[in-house]
């Protein structure tokens, strides 16, 4: 039992240094800021309620997104928001470029999607990816490859890139 | 695609700004909800305890409540008069002006000797030059002998009415609608003959050794070579032995008749229609 007092610096401290990442992935999945601030927000009470024990500030930051991938699914699944038909996220006010790599990638599959997203907005490797997704790192560079392929189909380039094994 | 476009595209989408502050504020909320959840157990067995005395409270002052109202009711109509209430001796209702038309209605039981008056009921109605014979108007019906008989005779119907004081026990009659004898002879209307028939109608629940009786709820059933079977008519379906088996067996369908008494617990039936296996 804590009260409002004691609440929890790492708690505090996590929200400061994670919210963003945690709402940009969540977006990433559910392509929709509102949806995702919401989910970003129960992972913060998820976090405070089980206050779970990290080694590191990276460990932490994986829990962090790992729960919020999961709660995105979760939400995915739910009837209300299978039933609903959204508006599409104004991403007008971003430059051009920006805009249609952005379209570009949250048109991809989820499958392909997250990966190209953990690589290229955190800039995590393909077995950090891998942990995250608890899957193998060679499904993880196949899902990384093919989602850039589909990209280069659509927009071009790719090809000077390189992937952190 | 650069690595730089998607993080720098990804870092300027918009978030809310009071992200931290709301997501703060709901985390205090939730810390002071868990923290309250232990305190509302102990609250709410006190306020059910509390609850219970109120609720013993509340009916012990409604029964008393009741035995008050009805003290006051039972002392308050013992002053009441208790039979029902007599009329005013002083009103007393004006008589009725103007002649009043009594109905004649009835079985003639005595003819007096001139064959001019006879008693129905109590009342001797005499018949006069004056007595209007008959029902006349546009919609009447033909006058007839059988409606409307010359003599008055011991049994006859008769209606009318009078304008006459009844009480006296002798009036005049003003009309004399019918005048009908009796149709008490058997020629008129013969006694009903002829046999009762009864259904047998269920499911056999035993059968005698021979084959020839089966019982059908409590009543036994014999059949007989006089025993009609099947349906007969021109407009009756083919006999076939799936309706009408041969053999009586327990569980078969049978439906028939008897004119016989079926309180004696023991028939013949008269006709067998159906004998069917139950379906399978």
């Amino acid at each position: 039992m804590y009260n409002s007092l004691e609440l929890n610096e790492s708690v505090r401290q996590a929200l400061d240094l994670y919210s963003q990442s945690m709402i940009k992935i969540a977006f990433a999945y559910l392509k929709n800021i509102a949806d995702a601030e919401e989910v970003a927000q129960e992972v913060f009470l998820t976090y405070l309620q089980k206050r779970p024990v990290f080694e590191n500030g990276e460990h932490e930051k994986a829990w962090l997104i790992r729960t919020t991938i999961n709660k995105s699914k979760n939400m995915l699944k739910t009837g209300w928001f299978k039933s609903r038909n959204p508006v599409p996220e104004d991403l007008s006010y971003l430059p051009k470029e920006e805009s249609d790599v952005l379209q570009a990638v949250l048109a991809l599959d989820k499958k392909y999607r997250i990966p190209i997203h953990l690589h290229y907005y955190e800039g995590y490797s393909i077995q950090e990816i891998a942990a995250i997704l608890q899957s193998k790192p060679a499904t993880v560079g196949t899902w990384l490859a093919r989602g850039r392929l589909l990209l280069k189909e659509k927009m071009g380039g790719l090809e000077d890139e390189e992937i952190c094994l | 695609m650069k690595k730089s476009v998607y993080k720098s595209a990804m870092s300027r989408v918009k978030t809310s700004d009071d992200f931290k502050e709301a997501t703060y504020q709901k985390m205090m909320s939730d810390i002071e909800k868990t923290t309250q959840t232990t305190n509302i157990n102990h609250k709410e067995r006190f306020k059910m305890e509390k609850a219970n005395k109120k609720k013993l409270t509340g009916w012990t002052v409604g029964i008393a409540a009741c035995a008050v109202l009805s003290f006051s009711i039972l002392t308050m109509n013992q002053n009441a008069p208790t039979g029902t209430p007599q009329p005013t001796a002083g009103i007393v209702q004006a008589p009725t002006s103007g002649k009043v038309a009594v109905n004649i209605d009835g079985v003639i039981s005595e003819v007096s000797a001139d064959g001019k008056s006879f008693k129905v009921g109590d009342l001797w109605v005499k018949v006069t030059a004056d007595t209007k014979l008959g029902i006349d108007g546009p919609t009447a019906a033909e006058p007839s002998e059988e409606l409307l008989q010359k003599e008055f005779k011991v049994g006859n119907i008769v209606s009318g009415f009078t304008s006459g004081d009844v009480s006296t026990g002798e009036v005049t009659a003003d009309a004399i609608y019918n005048n009908i004898a009796p149709q008490n002879d058997e020629a008129a209307n013969p006694p009903a003959k002829g046999k009762a028939a009864v259904n047998i109608d269920g499911v056999i629940s035993e059968v005698s050794a021979d084959g020839n009786s089966f019982k059908v709820g409590d009543l036994w059933v014999t059949v007989t070579p006089d025993t009609e079977l099947g349906i007969g008519g021109p407009t009756a379906a083919a006999p076939s032995e799936e309706l009408l088996q041969k053999e009586f067996k327990v569980g078969n369908f049978v439906s028939g008749f008897t004119t016989e008494d079926v309180s004696s617990g023991k028939v013949t039936a008269t006709n067998i229609y159906n004998n069917m296996a139950p379906a399978q």
